[in-house]
């Protein structure tokens, strides 16, 4: 974006710097020397996109070889659409400010559902045509990956490639298939990476309505995708020349991956079911990787990733270690996902640098049983033996993470999260003593979304009406001047589980949404449900076939081409166990 | 504790950077540049670093000023070129230079003048922008509302335009210079200047240089009608 019709654009925009580039360590390429050019896209705002470490990683191994190029756009807010729109700009990357058309390959991040409208917004705005079917010899090959790439067919036709799994090693294969090849070469070239799937090269049936049916390979395509897998995460290549973006983003800080994968089998939770196995880095490589971020990037704050980093063996020794080098440089040290015990605060106490704002911990469920249910391993008394280190460590204020409409739930269920809030601030009391006029726990409420490739994925959601009730039922037991209650909008949950459990034909939905106008449907203040409610109709499907019906064992899943985590057998098996803990004396509500 | 302040450029490259984007803009590369900064004490240490007055987005500057204190003795000439090095493209340390011993804090506190050339492009007159600049210079006062959407508040800038006039004409192109109040006991905003002279809409593109900043003690005395409208003004009690 340089030349002076761009700066037009920014004086009329929010946050003109999340179009602007020049961040610290943007590597600027000259393309001429390259093989293959790559625009990485975040399909979300600028300041959500930084904080993912996905693209970093992509970024770096790209442009750390010398045949190829990444640069990078994100999502234009709806202000900066509408200057581009209306003065006929293309979007461009933020490098070198090139029309995304122009790039040899468009690499698009599949972050959550709610991000897929998004998408086709940036292709159309980048000049290029959103549908994979409509594109030809002069169009950049479209590539998908990340966390949405475990059920490709909502977004399949909009794809040239979809990777599955984790893009460290892969990118660099798919690059080599791209430089230099016509569009069919490269096509048959991406489909003989393990892990691609290229959507074309499939045949679709639709055996009914929801997600029934099959996707079949035409010709030489493999049968299955597998998703694929760094196998030695020590020597996987990490950034440590991360971006510093000159916006505040979501985080602000030097991010360490210490861990992938999850120790944990909770049997709702889709990352956990599938980034298998669980990998550690070594104490050795992470302090390492933290003098040379620390040294690259000025960040005065280091995040320790993991979904749970707690579970990494050398926790301890690792987190003394971090404190002891950079704790007088006041660098601190942060720990982003915590277990509810005292294991845990204590760790987290350890960290002098941490402000005592608060602690979060996810009991999930109210009830014991339906903490059993879910396969959450965490027991009322660790929750308690947390809260007691923590009030008596000086922390005042718990955030805890449940969610609703959970399989085999009842209104008992609900009511045992109020009962135990309340049990929870009762006992925080009387440990803060003279300071329990601090004490504050903030409840968020989620809603429970059936993930494929989980074992709760042939449940069913809960129906609107069904969760606002419930809602309604929390909000009534959680009335306490110590307790502060977030929920999820029922709509947005039915949306994600539909596109989440969502087919081939979910597509249609998702065009016609956003040609209806859906964009950043993630942010609450743009998201509307009825105009999703219109593009399901427009596209001749029932939101409810995809996320309100319990599926059988033995349909054909959307998604059952792609391989990941323990496979269906494994998982019924699973649901089977969840089965065991059905209330006692009662129905469960919603079926398994 | 030594205290260094750096005369630095926020040029072309950021200057759609926000004040508070830049202030973490320049701590990061003061930590990477790894100076000897004095920290905070507390939980939460930060480097102790103070900045002039900001400047408003989409502003370049050439005069910016920061303060740094540093607990270990380093050169100003080494202070600027390890900074240098680590500021990204648009940032620059113009000059550094050792702060007057007896003064602890609040060295950049005394900044309350501040030179603006702006530029106004598009549908723009130079005589008319002249009589504009006329009318406004023999107001008895020229209100403003401030606080964008809540509590709007009304602010008299005359007096706290300290000169104005326009330095260049030429077709579909207009120069001005401002010299502007400026700092915690109250100032102008340049964009406050362009919008009284009706420049404000579509129909044209105006663009903020700061081309300095100074304490008034150091500055040129200025025209005594000037400075008999300041003082009045301060006497009569304006705050902001």
């Amino acid at each position: 974006m340089k030349d002076s019709g761009l700066d037009v654009l920014l004086s009329r925009v929010v946050k003109p710097a999340r179009y602007t580039n020049g961040e610290w360590n943007a590597v600027h390429k000259d393309a001429a020397g390259v093989r293959a050019r790559f625009a990485l896209i975040y399909p979300d705002a600028y300041e959500v996109g930084m904080s993912h470490l996905g693209l970093q990683i992509l970024y770096h191994v790209l442009n750390s070889h010398s045949d190829f190029l990444a640069e990078r756009a994100f999502a234009p807010w709806p202000d900066m659409e509408e200057q581009l729109r209306s003065r006929g700009c293309p979007l461009t990357s933020l490098e070198s400010g090139t029309p995304l058309r122009e790039f040899d390959a468009i690499g698009i991040t599949l972050p959550y559902e709610l991000t897929y409208a998004n998408i086709l917004n940036v292709l159309d705005l980048g000049g290029i045509p959103i549908r994979a079917a409509d594109r030809g010899e002069g169009n950049p090959l479209v590539i998908g990956g990340g966390p949405g790439a475990v059920n490709p067919e909502p977004v399949a036709g909009f794809f040239d490639a979809i990777l599955v799994g984790e893009g460290e090693e892969a990118i660099v294969e798919m690059a080599e298939a791209i430089a230099g090849r016509s569009r069919e070469e490269a096509l048959d070239g991406l489909a003989a990476i393990a892990g691609v799937y290229v959507p074309s090269r499939y045949e679709v049936t639709h055996d009914g309505p929801g997600p029934r049916g099959a996707v079949t390979p035409r010709g030489g395509a493999p049968e299955t995708i597998a998703r694929r897998i760094v196998a030695d995460l020590d020597a996987a290549p990490f950034p440590t020349r991360q971006l510093v973006p000159f916006l505040e983003t979501v985080h602000s800080r030097v991010t360490l991956e210490i861990m992938r994968g999850c120790a944990r089998g909770c049997r709702f939770c889709q990352a956990g079911a599938v980034y298998r196995p669980r990998r550690e880095r070594s104490v050795e490589t992470l302090l390492r990787q933290a003098e040379e971020a620390v040294a690259a990037t000025g960040y005065d704050e280091i995040s320790l990733l993991a979904f749970t980093s707690v579970d990494h063996r050398e926790i301890q020794g690792l987190v003394a270690e971090l404190v002891a080098r950079f704790g007088d440089r006041g660098i601190g040290v942060a720990l982003p996902s915590l277990r509810a015990d005292a294991f845990s605060v204590a760790l987290a106490n350890s960290i002098q640098q941490v402000r005592k704002t608060g602690l979060t911990f996810a009991p999930e469920a109210g009830s014991e049983r339906l903490r059993k249910v879910i396969g959450k391993q965490m027991k009322e008394d660790d929750l308690f033996a947390a809260a007691e280190a923590a009030f008596s460590s000086g922390w005042t204020r718990l955030k805890l993470y449940f969610m609703i409409g959970l399989p085999t739930e009842t209104d008992d269920d609900v009511e045992a999260i109020g009962d135990l809030v309340h049990r929870l601030a009762q006992f925080g009391r009387g440990a803060l003593g003279s300071r329990q006029n601090r004490l504050q726990i903030v409840v968020s409420c989620a809603t429970f979304v059936p993930k494929p490739h989980t074992a709760f994925q042939w449940s069913a959601q809960e129906p609107r009406e069904g969760l606002e009730r419930k809602q309604h039922l929390l909000q009534q037991s959680l009335r306490s001047r110590w307790v502060k209650l977030s929920w999820t909008d029922p709509g947005t949950s039915a949306l994600e589980a539909a596109i989440s459990r969502g087919d081939r034909r979910i597509g249609r939905a998702i065009e016609a949404a956003w040609r209806g106008g859906a964009r950043f449907d993630a942010w609450g203040e743009h998201f509307d449900f009825g105009r999703w409610e219109g593009a399901f109709q427009e596209a001749g499907l029932d939101m409810a076939d995809y996320a309100n019906r319990a599926l059988g064992y033995d349909e054909r899943l959307a998604w059952d081409h792609i391989v990941a985590g323990s496979g269906k057998a494994a998982l019924w098996e699973e649901a089977e166990e969840a089965r065991a803990h059905l209330p006692a004396g009662g129905q469960a509500e919603v079926e398994v | 504790m030594a205290q260094l302040i750096c005369r630095y450029r926020k040029g072309e490259e950021i200057r759609w950077i926000s004040h508070l984007d830049l202030k973490r803009t320049l701590e990061r590369a003061m930590r990477r540049a790894e100076l000897p900064l004095a920290l905070t004490q507390g939980h939460n240490p930060h480097p102790r670093v103070s900045f002039g007055p900001p400047l408003p987005m989409g502003a370049t500057g050439e005069g910016e000023l920061l303060a740094i204190q540093l607990d270990q003795a380093m050169s100003p000439g080494e202070v600027k070129e390890r900074l240098n090095k680590q500021l990204p493209p648009g940032l620059e340390i113009v000059e550094v230079w050792a702060a007057p011993p007896h003064k602890k804090r609040e060295t950049l506190g005394e900044v309350d003048v501040a030179e603006y050339r702006i530029i106004v492009t598009g549908e723009v007159d130079g005589e008319e922008v002249s009589a504009g600049v006329e009318r406004l210079l023999a107001a008895e006062a020229l209100i403003v509302q401030r606080g964008g959407e809540r509590p709007e508040r009304e602010v008299d800038v005359r007096p706290l335009i300290l000169s104005l006039r326009v330095a260049r004409a030429e077709p579909g192109e207009v120069e001005l210079q401002a010299r502007l109040k400026t700092g915690s006991h109250g100032g102008a905003r340049p964009q406050e200047i362009v919008s009284l002279l009706g420049l404000e809409d579509e129909r044209r593109v105006a663009r903020y240089h700061r081309v300095g900043l100074h304490a008034s003690a150091q500055v040129r005395a200025p025209r005594a009608g000037v400075m008999r409208r300041w003082k009045r003004s301060r006497s009569s009690g304006e705050r902001s």
